[in-house]
């Protein structure tokens, strides 16, 4: 395409993209208000499936025509392979699982559109690695499905899932790889992994599996020596945004399951106190907050990264500059922590709010299949799951719109990270595994009440309880 | 029922955590609604200065071959100020460049420079590049036109105006405003010393780029006894029946006050205090008012307030907050010395607020946009910025600086034929240099239709040396016909 037509295209194009988001934020929002609980309500997917593949060929198409001359197919293939595997999902999984939530699934396909669509403009090599990892996440996804939504009791691996979390970060801590001032990643082989994502669904599970029983405070003892260890290496790999987010996870999870609120005051309390040992001890952190106090006053330092998300955020607008024509190449870290700024530069402070809508609507709906759910367990992994992705989403985008002060991590499904990509779908896998579950109980009792309806016979199945 | 039984124990636990699980997305909810809500206000109110930051690469214009031509600012009587030229060099390549009218220096500070990332033409790209057109115009001039053409400003500065405030101030450092009471139009903005927009790495002195009509932050002196007044009138009863003996040196509650060149003023009430800008007397209403009521009138003044303007960013005027001040500091306070700081702009608003029975108009400084077929939007509508005091005590004000015109202080700011009200103030600074010399004020007093602030830098008394120079601009003003 010539140049100028590519732009004209992407002016108009902005108003079709923000346009098909909203139908998708609308059929979801309607989904998770006129949930009844417990219920088998007929479940379709709608017209979710369809939207998103329209709303990812567009987009690939019009970045297919991105470069002056000659038309990319490529790009057009990327596009292709990503709407197979969203219909994939929808009709395939579908079929295979009944039960599956059609509203969690297009939730994180939906984000994860987003991210893909971001990163093929940002840089199409990482885009091409990223659809990769995606279809690894669908996998994963497959994987925990698969365990999760059978009643198998896996409280044997607790322990050892603990001692292995525990001895993963400590390679980390001896054999990391220094990336942006954090020691996040181990080098295996071609792949550059993140222990800390992975170790988040050991912290998940063990949480669950422990928790589920009532101990005294000595019996609880090993959880918190492994909750306590983790969070501390995980600071000492100077990865703050971790570290916030097992923590805060830890909290809420034990609240959540003991109501102790003696206890987890008291971790509160030791967390701000450390918070604020690490502010006097180290000066990255001092960095951070200064920057998030104001990133004017030293923009051309530790102010930098944020003032120029804002500056980029400020710049697109209600409905953004339009897909490739403006610059978050500037942005540093664009595609990883700072990729709601480039989309919110792009398509719009509008796609911008939608993103936050739609971890909203993934809270909501989350602890809608916890409440369902008549196992502890599960309730409590569920928690854990909708918390884990909460809390990392809130402590990114806060960091990024200068509410909170910055740390680094990624947001879940949209940002580059093999490892990121891969443990979100994970854990979105976790919560479908006991959606299932909760199906096949409803489904079951049900079938238990059916006689009921048919009053000659429901005087006898009343006697025989 | 039979799941009832077998699971009783397990039941109330589950209760528990789903209980515990409610209040939880409770608290994330809300976690998320702050997120939202703060996203929204954020962007409300700052996307524009973001926008227009210098450290924005979007907006940056490469003059040898520009994708989009930057407009032309102009002044309110469509002056042209600075448009987008050509050259043609020697190899015969054509070069664009921003050509600044000779006029323009004398607004440097206004016009600015985008390079130096100042004055309307960083502030308000978003209009020269044209990225305020809808989406036909937009993708219209993409596909008809050989470069995109941003859009003129047409600023609220009247040239003329702002050449005489220039000439005013010559070669002395400080800064003087003018604005329209009524609706916040900013018409001459000057800071000294300046530079010169076309070239600006020419006769640059070390606070040329500041515009220190926003930017400045000066003790305010004795105009600071307008807002002493005011919380007077609103807190202490009978406060302007209220006499008092100036001896020149006077011991107020304990603390020395001296007056200017320790002068004794005799006998004085409100009036004839303001008048003759008497310490004695204000400082004595400062500690009868104490620190609370004193800190709460100067900040419906608008002191210690984030001016958050659409047009113009401003620094913020400072009311000492700590508690643990003492009673001397307070009477200085009372007078405009201690650590009270304020700038120009805010000084020339506090006027319009006077003459505007107590209302502050948002200063502007875009009178209106040109489009591409040079179809002129103005920029009409009058935002408030602050409602500052009730209509009796800025008619009680302005009576008072009235009288300050015609028989105190501000004497010689007095023209024939027009009422103006003023308020003088001397500014020590101390290092054993001359004060800062302050005059603010309006006219006709009347139905007040221009307000203006001069500070003049370690000039001396604001009576001699700031007060003619307003009096000269305010008639010059009023003979342009505002």
């Amino acid at each position: 395409m010539d140049k100028k037509q590519y732009e004209i295209l992407a002016l108009m194009l902005r108003y079709w993209f923000v346009l098909l988001l909203i139908c998708i934020l609308y059929i979801l929002l309607k989904k998770v208000i006129i949930y009844k609980q417990g219920g088998t309500v007929k479940r379709t997917t709608g017209n979710i499936p369809f939207i998103l593949v329209l709303y990812t060929l567009s987009a690939f198409g019009l970045l297919a025509g991105r470069e002056p001359g000659g038309y990319d197919l490529d790009v057009l293939l990327l596009g292709a392979i990503i709407s197979v595997v969203v219909l994939f999902q929808f009709y395939f999984l579908f079929y295979f699982f009944k039960g599956i939530d059609e509203v969690l699934l297009s939730i994180v396909d939906t984000l994860a559109v987003l991210g893909l669509v971001m990163l093929q403009r940002l840089s199409p090599e990482l885009a091409m690695n990223q659809v990769e990892w995606f279809i690894y996440g669908n996998v994963g996804m497959f994987i925990f499905i698969m365990i999760f939504s059978r009643n198998i009791d896996l409280g044997r691996l607790t322990y050892p899932l603990m001692i292995s979390g525990i001895a993963v970060l400590v390679v980390v801590l001896l054999f990391g790889k220094e990336s942006g001032g954090a020691k996040r990643y181990v080098v295996l082989g071609p792949f550059s992994v993140q222990p800390s994502e992975f170790v988040k669904l050991i912290f998940i599970f063990v949480l669950a599996y422990y928790l589920k029983i009532k101990r005294t405070f000595f019996q609880n003892l090993p959880l918190y020596i492994f909750a306590a260890l983790s969070v501390i290496l995980v600071v000492l790999h100077k990865d703050l945004g971790s570290a916030l987010q097992y923590f805060l996870l830890f909290i809420s999870i034990y609240y959540i399951a003991t109501s102790d609120w003696l206890l987890t005051g008291a971790a509160v309390a030791t967390g701000i106190v450390g918070a604020a040992i690490s502010y006097k001890l180290f000066s990255h952190v001092r960095v951070r907050v200064q920057a998030w106090k104001n990133p004017w006053a030293d923009i051309g330092g530790g102010g930098y990264q944020v003032a120029q998300s804002l500056i980029a955020i400020g710049s697109g607008g209600l409905i953004g500059f339009g897909l490739g024509l403006g610059e978050p190449n500037v942005i540093p870290a664009s595609r990883t922590d700072f990729i709601f700024a480039a989309i919110c530069e792009e398509f719009g402070i509008l796609t911008g709010a939608a993103v936050i809508i739609l971890f909203g609507l993934l809270l909501v709906r989350g602890m809608q299949k916890g409440l369902e759910s008549d196992k502890e367990t599960d309730t409590l992994l569920v928690c854990g799951c909708v918390i884990s992705l909460t809390i990392q989403a809130f402590i990114i985008i806060g960091g990024v719109i200068k509410l909170i002060p910055l740390t680094g991590i990624t947001l879940p499904f949209v940002s580059y990270g093999g490892s990121s990509m891969f443990v979100s779908m994970c854990i979105a896998g976790m919560m479908q595994g006991i959606s299932i579950k909760n199906y096949r109980l409803a489904k079951a009792f049900e079938a238990l009440d059916e006689p009921d309806e048919l009053e000659y016979e429901g005087e006898g199945f009343n006697e025989q309880d | 029922m039979s799941r009832m039984n077998s699971n009783t124990k397990v039941k109330v636990s589950m209760n528990r955590i789903k209980r515990n699980m409610r209040s939880c997305i409770f608290v994330l909810l809300s976690l998320y609604l702050v997120l939202l809500v703060y996203f929204a206000y954020t962007l409300f109110m700052y996307s524009d200065r973001w926008f227009a930051d210098p450290g924005n690469t979007r907006v940056k214009v490469d003059m040898s071959n520009p994708r989009i031509i930057p407009g032309r600012i102009y002044d309110r009587n469509m002056l042209t100020l600075v448009e987008t030229g050509t050259k043609t060099e020697d190899n015969g390549q054509v070069v664009f460049y921003r050509k600044y009218h000779e006029l323009s220096r004398c607004a440097a500070h206004v016009i600015g420079n985008r390079q130096l990332g100042i004055g309307a033409e960083t502030r308000f790209i978003k209009y020269l590049l044209g990225y305020d057109n809808n989406l036909i115009e937009r993708v219209y001039q993409k596909a008809f036109l050989n470069r995109e053409q941003g859009n003129n400003i047409i600023l609220t500065i009247d040239i003329e105006l702002q050449r005489y405030a220039d000439e005013a101030l010559g070669d002395r450092s400080g800064s003087i405003v003018l604005i329209n009471p009524k609706n916040g139009e900013i018409l001459a903005m000057v800071s000294h010393p300046d530079f010169d927009p076309s070239d600006p790495g020419k006769d640059m002195k070390n606070e040329s780029l500041v515009n220190k009509a926003i930017y400045g932050k000066y003790p305010p002196g004795s105009i600071m006894k307008l807002i002493t007044a005011a919380a007077a009138i609103s807190h202490l009863e009978g406060a302007e029946e209220f006499t008092l003996e100036c001896k020149g040196r006077t011991d107020i509650d304990g603390i020395s006050v001296s007056c200017y060149s320790e002068r004794a003023h005799g006998l004085v009430d409100m009036n004839r205090a303001l008048e003759v800008s008497c310490n004695a007397y204000f400082a004595k209403l400062a500690v009868d008012l104490g620190w609370k009521n004193l800190r709460s009138t100067a900040e419906r003044f608008g002191f210690n307030r984030d001016f958050i303007f659409e047009e113009v960013i401003t620094t913020k005027s400072v009311f000492p907050t700590s508690g643990t001040k003492s009673t001397e500091e307070l009477a200085w306070a009372g007078v405009g010395q201690d650590e009270v700081l304020v700038s120009p702009l805010h000084m020339a608003l506090i006027a319009s607020s006077i003459a505007n029975d107590g209302k502050m108009p948002e200063p502007k400084l875009i009178h209106g946009i040109q489009r591409r077929n040079g179809s002129i939007v103005y920029k009409s509508g009058t935002k408030t910025a602050l409602n500052t005091v009730p209509t009796e005590i800025a008619q009680a004000l302005k009576g008072m600086m009235i009288n300050a015109v015609e028989e105190g202080t501000g004497k010689k700011a007095y023209k024939q034929g027009i009422e103006i009200a003023g308020k003088t103030g001397t500014a020590e600074v101390g290092n054993g240099s001359l004060p800062h010399a302050w005059f603010i004020g309006f006219a006709p007093a009347e139905d007040p239709s221009i307000a203006i602030a001069v500070i003049i830098e370690r000039a001396g008394s604001g009576g001699s040396e700031a007060a003619p120079v307003a009096g000269d601009l305010i008639s010059r003003a009023i003979r342009l016909g505002y």
